[in-house]
């Protein structure tokens, strides 16, 4: 049987494990070079045991600047040679991204006209491209050869060639965006043959060419389908060493990684009919969502792939490989496929990172958690520390405050732990956020931390620690905000943790409002809920757009999809005026229109408060999370390490002065 | 008479406290996506320094953070860093060589901004969540408060190193001193919350700490909100009082003004050309009314006349002209000069100024390529050239001018009987005249160059040859394409057909928007004012999305809802066929859904992709000079790209 963690060989090469990281945005980069910060990121995940990984893509030509920090080529060499070398000592296979996005770019950077196949306007920028001519397609090939001889001259293993979801290449491959009448048209393969070719001899032979080949556009009406594609993959690999398979399109853009809406590896069974495709010629990788060993190894034992890429996977987990090597897989830190930190191809330029493991993409500046050489053992004289609350700050402090050799006690009022998140975590793509509670718990007891549930902490338990010198974090997470609008009493108000927590069966019959004026996952996931239990629904919202936040986790029009199928209407620029006589009164935002939402009971999916009770009561006590203000889980996890980190001495204490009081 | 007499006001010397200003044009703080790193660049020393060049009375910078929980955007100015005096120092330097006093504005963002880039908690008054950003910040305690008197002390501080002669407090559209002072934020029940005095409390102790930082030989500005134009917001009562306090203090120097919440009512900040001019006079003039401090008033002043008139009129003492100074650097030397119609007027457009800004992108202008890239050397121009131009649009206008002003030899074929070319179609709804000036000004630009304009004569390959160029560029443009759904009907048209006038719509009309642009909105507006029934129907989840981006959304929306327009999404079209009445049956496929609809119509006017008129470029194929394109007839989009290829274009000859 062939593990998942033993080598394998590309090309002549060894890949120390068949776990992929593969190319993606990060924003890492200085300018369009990659910085220090790639190195150290890249350099993790190689210690942790990845087997090959693809450097963030990089442009092979100025003609493409698709993102502020997207790496050219020609700016990359310092930086493949310092991945390179960061690389070597594990064994992995370093291969450079290459690619050029072609009309799914963006003149925004360059101020020049984008490249494509043909004057098809992308259906995401609606933006118009010149259609390429004989320079520009001789331009192209010459910048990927050209690009190839400088990875390998900087010592990478190899190149990646992209014609996935996002590349020019796939726009020569596909109808969609290919109308040419020339050879380029007749012969859509043909721009990706001659630049494989050119690839391969800037290479030489010893070096990985690795193609990312999109095998379904998802549009079958002139895109790209299994079919086709399996005659591509047929066609290609003859000239390549190793063969990922991808999938999504202009259409479906969010295909390409979705979040945990869509099932986890959804690209099995394509997977495995372009294998078969492929013959046996060249190792292909499975790609799509694969983020449990278990089902990375069910994949290679069924023969669906010979590689698995585990990206988000080892974003959350940088030693992953090395975990399930050592048979330690339940220490791997779970990727939610929330994509709420690590999908960073937003204009703000975000750094990539990960709501539970914050440090990823700040490896050059957050201290590793957990001393290396793994934890230390709480001895009998070991300090001590209280934390209060056991959501995602509070766990995580103990965690690490374990880790680092304090015996912890945790106590949590209520009977569960998780907090917000396990909350959070119900309903469809939303159920397995508390996945993340359980590793952070399992951690903890492992590491010997006392968690007790159904334990409310008092003022006067604080000043007993205090007093014993056992240092003390409030992690005692947010509570509802009132409404703020006039309220006749006739249809209940219940906050959004509290529907959550109990059954859809249970609230009022009737109408269900669900407002939102966030944005973000829980209010559509709340509405996506009450539907899928049969309950009629309307979700409130300010915006034009309802979810719209989700634009960031590539779920927006997916989920607005999703609403729509199940039935949710969506009462769109709507600000909500009063609730009263079975109904929330709602005002047009801009025109003032009024309006009522029949509601028999209302769900408040609103900005939450601090919960700052114990805080009140011993101001200038430390605290993480949400009772400083509500926000997410990844200002949770990083607010619950930090302060963890700040009572072991490896990051300077905040300066409190002496009499620091709330003040309100 | 010289010229700056033309103006009885704009060009006459005010004190502001220890500086002396010599006009009363003021280049105003606002953003520019300069800054790297969080430390001021070149560019922004040369972007400052072309506008004194030009003549501004005064410059304000844009803002520096005072606090590391103030990361609200990626390219902020972190002035907390002592390392920013030297980038200080390059603009200080820079604004003096011209004689020009250069003020910095520094502030903290408080609410209206993320823990994104800081990776720590937002601070702000009480725990109530922006609009924008919404993120619910933590409601600073006591201590919290002295570090943010603390870091405002240790900013002026560092901009008195660096050279400044002033310091502005933001504390007017997006500030923790805003979010105090609003009752929309400020919830707090101990002596900075409550009554009015008390929201003023933080605003007070910072214009107490920034003096005793600064000393008397630096000016200290305040600028203030009049009107948030949000519920429980600040309102001009209100800032009037709080203007009252400030003059109080005896140690502020003059007042700036603004109108709006940066996150909440941004498009009254930044108006498009859809709010008349003058709309936000009603706050410096009562704040004037109130104090003797000088007062700055804002908001869309286009021209030295319109501005002129305001300080005549005793709206304010100096004027705030930002785009204005964004589109010419010369604005204030021109009108000094008796040149005011040589101004490249700003069109209050927003699309690549304002429009850039919420995208994190560097600042720039649709109409003045060099905006943003002032420290980018520009090649001398090596041999005259003969050249021509083929097409008078944006695209081909702007090679001309910049070509002749470089030397050059430049003559323009234009085939329609005007200059223009897809200007007037833009411009051809009466809410969007003022897009016009985008070729109004290169026209004027173009006369005053010498290019030599051959209007309504086609440019044929033969007739360009005949001309022995150099160099051509082509600039032909583009024309309507017929969508493929579209078959033959004689009643499914193009925007351009309606705004051009050829055809004149009635009845009921659906305009199908896949541009998501001002084209939709601008034909459904007109066709509406003209009586017509209209429906826009889109394939994208907003109608006319882009409208967001350049703040013309709230506008648009207002006015469909006046004019009964209704707004469809997730529409594709499927096809179109002969209705009754001479009339279109319009088949359309809700996408998300896969269901079908159809519209029984009169008409259908298509806002899509147009194709390149490229048949001359084609024809110069192997021609025995230089061929470039520029603009629509390499790939239609929009007025800037033409801009910015016409003038790389002829930078290059």
């Amino acid at each position: 049987m062939t593990a998942l963690v033993d080598p394998v060989a590309v090309a002549g090469r060894t890949a120390p494990s068949r776990v992929v990281f593969g190319p993606h945005e990060t924003n890492l980069g200085e300018g369009r070079a990659l910085g220090p910060r790639h190195v150290a990121y890249y350099a993790a995940r190689a210690a942790g045991g990845a087997g090959v990984l693809v450097t963030e893509t990089a442009s092979v030509h100025p003609s493409d600047w698709p993102y502020e920090r997207a790496p050219l080529a020609a700016a990359c060499g310092d930086g493949w040679r310092a991945v390179a070398e960061a690389c070597r000592p594990h064994g992995t296979l370093v291969l450079a991204g290459l690619g050029h996005a072609g009309g799914q770019g963006s003149s925004a950077h360059s101020q020049a006209a984008l490249w494509a196949p043909s004057r098809v306007a992308d259906a995401v920028s609606r933006e118009l491209p010149m259609e390429m001519g004989r320079d520009e397609v001789d331009a192209l090939v010459t910048g990927f050869g050209a690009a190839a001889g400088l990875a390998a001259a900087c010592g990478l293993d190899g190149v990646e060639v992209d014609a996935g979801p996002f590349a020019l290449l796939r726009q020569f491959h596909s109808g969609l965006t290919n109308r040419r009448a020339d050879a380029y048209g007749e012969d859509r393969l043909l721009v990706t043959r001659t630049v494989l070719g050119a690839v391969r001899d800037a290479l030489g032979p010893d070096r990985v060419l690795a193609l990312r080949l999109c095998c379904d556009e998802l549009a079958p009406w002139a895109g790209v389908t299994p079919e086709q594609a399996a005659g591509h993959v047929a066609a290609l690999v003859g000239a390549v060493d190793l063969l990922t398979v991808v999938r999504g399109g202009p259409f479906s853009t969010s295909a390409y990684r979705p979040d945990a809406h869509s099932p986890a590896g959804v690209n099995r069974d394509l997977c495995a009919a372009m294998r078969q495709a492929a013959a046996g010629a060249v190792p292909v990788v499975l790609q799509g969502g694969v983020v449990d060993p278990a089902m990375a190894q069910a994949a290679l034992d069924g023969g669906v792939a010979d590689l698995v890429e585990m990206t988000r996977a080892q974003i959350a987990e940088p030693a992953l490989v090395g975990l399930v090597r050592a048979g330690r897989p339940a220490e791997v830190r779970p990727c939610l496929r929330c994509n709420q930190a690590c999908q960073v191809r937003d204009d703000r330029n975000p750094l990539v990172t990960c709501v539970g493991e914050p440090r990823s993409g700040h490896e050059t500046e957050d201290p590793d958690p957990v001393p290396p050489g793994g934890p230390a053992a709480a001895g009998p004289g070991a300090p001590r520390a209280l934390v209060v609350g056991a959501g995602p700050a509070g766990l995580e402090c103990a965690r690490v405050l374990a880790a680092r050799g304090h015996r912890v006690r945790v106590v949590e009022r209520g009977t569960a732990t998780g907090g917000a998140l396990r909350a959070a975590s119900v309903g469809p793509g939303r159920d397995g956020l508390a996945a993340l509670a359980d590793w952070l718990e399992a951690e903890c007891r492992r590491l010997g931390v006392a968690v007790e549930t159904d334990r409310a902490a008092t003022p006067a338990d604080l000043d007993a620690a205090q007093a014993d010198g056992v240092a003390v974090v409030l992690a005692t997470g947010g509570r509802p905000a009132p409404l703020g609008v006039p309220s006749d009493g006739s249809s209940p108000v219940v906050d959004a943790v509290d529907a959550l927590a109990g059954d859809p069966a249970d609230l009022p019959e009737g109408p269900v409002a669900v407002l939102d004026p966030v944005g973000g996952p829980v209010g559509v996931g709340v509405a996506e809920w009450l539907a899928a239990h049969g309950r009629s629904v309307a979700l409130v919202t300010p915006d034009q757009v309802a979810g719209t936040l989700l634009a960031r986790t590539g779920d927006l029009a997916d989920a607005n999809g999703r609403l729509q199928r199940a039935g949710v209407r969506r009462e769109l620029r709507a600000v909500v005026r009063a609730v009263g006589n079975g109904a929330v009164h709602v005002e047009d935002v801009w025109t003032g229109e009024p309006r009522a939402v029949d509601a028999a009971v209302v769900v408040a999916c609103g900005h939450r408060l601090p919960d700052e009770a114990l805080y009140l009561a011993r101001p200038g006590t430390l605290r993480a999370g949400d009772c400083v203000a509500p926000r997410g889980i990844e200002a949770a996890v990083l607010e619950g390490r930090r302060r963890a980190l700040e009572i072991c001495g490896v990051l300077p204490a905040a300066r409190v002065p002496a009499g620091a009081g709330a003040v309100r | 008479m010289s010229a700056a007499g033309t103006y009885r006001h704009l060009f006459t010397p005010l004190r502001l406290g220890p500086v002396t200003v010599a006009n009363r044009i003021v280049f105003s703080a606002h953003l520019t996506n300069y800054a790297h790193a969080g430390r001021p660049t070149p560019q922004h020393a040369a972007y400052y320094a072309a506008r004194a060049a030009g003549g501004a009375g005064l410059i304000v910078t844009e803002e520096h953070s005072t606090h590391p929980t103030d990361w609200p955007y990626e390219k902020l100015i972190h002035g907390f860093h002592r390392d920013v005096v030297d980038g200080y120092r390059r603009i200080t330097d820079a604004v003096h060589a011209h004689g020009v006093p250069v003020f910095a504005q520094i502030n903290h963002n408080g609410g209206q901004g993320s823990g994104l880039y800081s990776r720590l908690p937002v601070w702000a008054p009480s725990p109530v969540a922006d609009p924008l950003f919404r993120e619910v910040p933590k409601a600073v305690e006591a201590h919290e408060l002295g570090e943010i008197v603390d870091g405002y002390a240790t900013v002026a501080g560092h901009c008195v190193a660096g050279g400044f002669d002033g310091i502005e407090l933001q504390c007017s559209h997006s500030s923790i001193v805003r979010g105090f002072l609003s009752p929309a934020t400020n919830r707090r029940t101990d002596e900075y919350g409550g009554s009015l005095a008390n929201r003023a409390r933080l605003l007070l102790e910072l214009v107490d700490a920034v003096r005793s930082t600064i000393g008397p030989g630096c000016a200290l500005g305040v600028r203030l909100c009049g009107d948030e134009l949000i519920e429980g917001g600040t309102t001009i009562d209100d800032a009037v009082a709080v203007a009252r306090m400030v003059e109080a203090t005896g140690q502020v120097d003059y007042l700036n003004t603004s109108i709006g919440v940066a996150t909440a009512t941004l498009y009254m900040i930044e108006a498009s050309m859809q709010v008349p001019p003058g709309y936000a006079f009603y706050i410096p003039s009562a704040l004037r009314q109130a104090v003797d401090l000088p007062v700055v008033g804002v908001g869309r002043f286009k021209d030295p006349l319109q501005a002129d008139r305001a300080l005549a009129e005793g709206v304010c003492d100096l004027v705030g002209v930002v785009r204005g100074q964004i589109a010419d650097p010369d604005f204030a030397r021109k009108a000094r000069a008796g040149h005011a119609t040589d101004i490249r007027t700003c069109l209050s457009c927003n699309q690549e100024c304002v429009g850039r800004m919420g995208l994190n992108r560097w600042l720039g202008c649709i109409e003045n390529p060099r905006a943003g890239k002032e420290s980018a050397p520009v090649a001398a121009p090596r041999r005259r050239r003969r050249v021509v131009v083929v097409g008078g649009g944006p695209g081909g206008l702007q090679a001309a001018v910049t070509a002749a002003s470089r030397g050059h030899s430049v003559v323009l074929f234009e085939r329609q009987g005007r200059l223009g070319g897809q200007a007037h179609v833009a411009a051809a709804v009466p809410s969007r005249a003022e897009f016009f000036d985008v070729a109004r000004n290169l026209i004027t630009a173009a006369r005053r160059e010498g290019v030599e304009l051959r209007v309504g004569v086609e440019a044929t390959a033969a007739a360009v040859r005949a001309e022995g160029p150099d160099a051509v560029v082509v600039a032909t443009g583009a024309r309507p394409a017929r969508p493929w759904w579209a078959g033959e009907l004689a009643r499914v048209v193009d925007v351009r057909d309606v705004l051009e006038g050829r055809v004149a719509p009635e009845g009921r009309v659906v305009v199908v928007d896949e541009l998501g642009f001002h084209q939709a909105t601008s034909t459904a507006e007109l066709l509406a004012d003209r009586g017509c029934a209209v429906e826009i129907v889109t394939s994208g989840m907003v109608v006319a999305q882009d409208l967001g981006v350049t703040l013309d959304m709230e506008t648009w929306n207002v006015k469909a809802h006046a004019r009964g327009i209704v707004q469809s999404t997730d529409l594709v079209p499927l096809g179109a066929a002969p209705g009754a009445d001479g009339g279109v049956v319009l088949a359309l496929q809700h996408h998300p859904t896969g269901t079908d609809q159809e519209r029984a119509c009169d008409w259908v006017v298509c806002a899509v992709h147009q194709e390149p008129e490229d048949d001359l470029f084609h024809a110069l194929d192997g021609a025995p000079f230089e061929v470039h394109r520029v603009g629509d007839c390499l790939t239609p989009r929009r007025a800037h790209a033409a801009v910015v290829e016409g003038e790389r274009v002829a930078v290059a000859l």
